[in-house]
């Protein structure tokens, strides 16, 4: 009884279902020396719900895990990265979020920020309509948006029902 | 409050130059603080001439108000004196406040900015009286203004500068306007492209130039007194995290002064120190 209680407490709880980034790759354009991967490394350690930041100056990859229940959004993600002198490129991303929309304009809501992405395939076509209502895992690509902007559109490689 | 004991080290401590963070020792480069980054510098520079030598030791700060805008003072002091000629490139006596911002800024690539900054400073007298032919002027504020543009990468980095100081008049003597340039090329070997968490070098060859006018005293122009220079040297930067090292040396490739009034000037030195502060803060949802 008490474990189909805690199964229960696991599937419904809001914690359970808590949208939110779950890793985000960064490209980071312009960060030629240590003080310039500093920079962001502390930026984005300075944003509620990080959890590590990995700086790899000569890819400009900036790889940055979150803690569950996390409120982080793109727009801070890329402010920390604008505020230092330097420009972000695609973001490729893993994230927990409500779809939303219909079967042929689907949405991805990050409940709990005004984060939300019209779906598009990376690549052949995904049946989402089965999952429309539901919370998924989705990774995927947000395209560069201009500075002070983040991209509308995710361009989704995998959609998993979340657990 | 960190903030504000760096500022009061700032204001505590003498100062000098063109000590940038993490740029070269003596030339002009484009680099500006990050928004809310505070930086602070503490170095000493020398001059050693056939006159005398000049050290001075100096403390500067620095605040981005944006990414592309920096607050900046420089407070030197001089430990030492000779006579030498009036030099921009390596400060003397005065202190100096002003902004610094980056006016054109391209990011081409992964590690790789070309980027234009302009800077003005208002100069004025310290409370230290200067050395040799300038020691006897009345001195009076002036005005110094500068650009930078060039390139900074993984592997090299190149830049042009120049920069032109004016002082107003004071009891009918002024200071000699200062035209100042230099050309500066820097390398990190393929070796040395590593992790942020390491520590991070680089040399740099810095070419710097100036021309100073005649020297204005109880209204008359003093003849003989301007000079021109070229100096040229090697500097080497060592970085890790938010701390900085940099020193060189310069020597005169051309020199063209009046060795009557200012000797021989040989020699110029410098070793520098910074700590950089940055902000963690970007805004909520």
């Amino acid at each position: 009884m008490k474990k189909a209680l805690i199964v229960f407490a696991l599937t419904f709880s809001p914690a359970a279902l808590q949208a939110e980034f779950q890793q985000v790759n960064l490209t980071v354009f312009g960060m030629d020396c240590a003080p310039c991967a500093h920079a962001i490394h502390v930026s984005m350690k300075g944003i509620e719900g990080v959890n590590s930041v990995d700086v790899d100056l000569n890819t400009g990859l900036v790889t940055i895990k979150l803690n569950p229940g996390n409120r982080a959004t793109m727009r801070q993600f890329n402010e920390a990265v604008e505020k230092n002198g330097f420009t972000h490129k695609d973001a490729y991303i893993v994230a927990k979020g409500k779809m939303t929309g219909t079967a042929s304009a689907p949405v991805l809501q990050i409940d709990g920020t005004t984060d939300q992405f019209a779906l598009t395939p990376a690549a052949g076509g995904v049946d989402l309509a089965s999952l429309l209502g539901k919370t998924v895992t989705i990774a995927g690509v947000l395209p560069q948006a201009p500075k002070g902007k983040v991209s509308t559109t995710l361009h989704y490689k995998s959609v998993t029902e979340a657990r | 409050m960190k903030s504000h004991i760096l500022l009061a080290c700032a204001l505590a401590l003498p100062a000098i130059a063109n000590a940038a963070d993490h740029g070269p020792v003596f030339g002009y480069a484009t680099p500006v603080n990050s928004q809310r980054e505070l930086s602070f510098d503490t170095g000493i520079f020398g001059r050693q001439g056939s006159l005398g030598t000049q050290l001075s030791t100096g403390s500067g700060f620095g605040y981005g108000i944006t990414p592309h805008l920096t607050v900046n003072a420089f407070l030197p002091a001089t430990f030492n004196s000779g006579a030498l000629p009036e030099s921009r490139m390596i400060a003397g006596s005065e202190w100096s406040a002003g902004a610094s911002w980056r006016f054109q800024h391209s990011v081409t690539s992964v590690g790789k900015r070309i980027e234009s900054t302009g800077s003005l400073n208002l100069i004025v007298p310290g409370p230290q009286p200067d050395s040799g032919l300038l020691a006897t002027l009345h001195r009076a504020p002036g005005v110094a203004g500068s650009v930078a543009t060039g390139l900074a990468s993984r592997s090299q980095y190149a830049w042009l500068g120049g920069g032109y100081t004016r002082f107003a008049q004071a009891s009918h003597d002024q200071r000699p306007d200062t035209i100042s340039w230099s050309a500066v090329y820097g390398y990190r070997p393929a070796k040395l492209r590593r992790g942020y968490d390491q520590w991070d070098y680089r040399g740099f060859a810095e070419l710097t130039g100036e021309h100073t006018g005649n020297v204005r005293t109880s209204g008359i122009v003093l003849g003989g007194s301007s000079t021109t220079s070229l100096w040229l040297g090697p500097t080497v930067l060592a970085i890790l995290k938010n701390i900085a090292i940099s020193g060189g040396v310069q020597a005169p490739v051309f020199r063209d002064a009046s060795t009557a009034l200012y000797g021989r000037e040989q020699l110029r030195f410098a070793i520098n120190f910074s700590y950089l502060k940055y902000s963690a803060q970007t805004s909520g949802h």
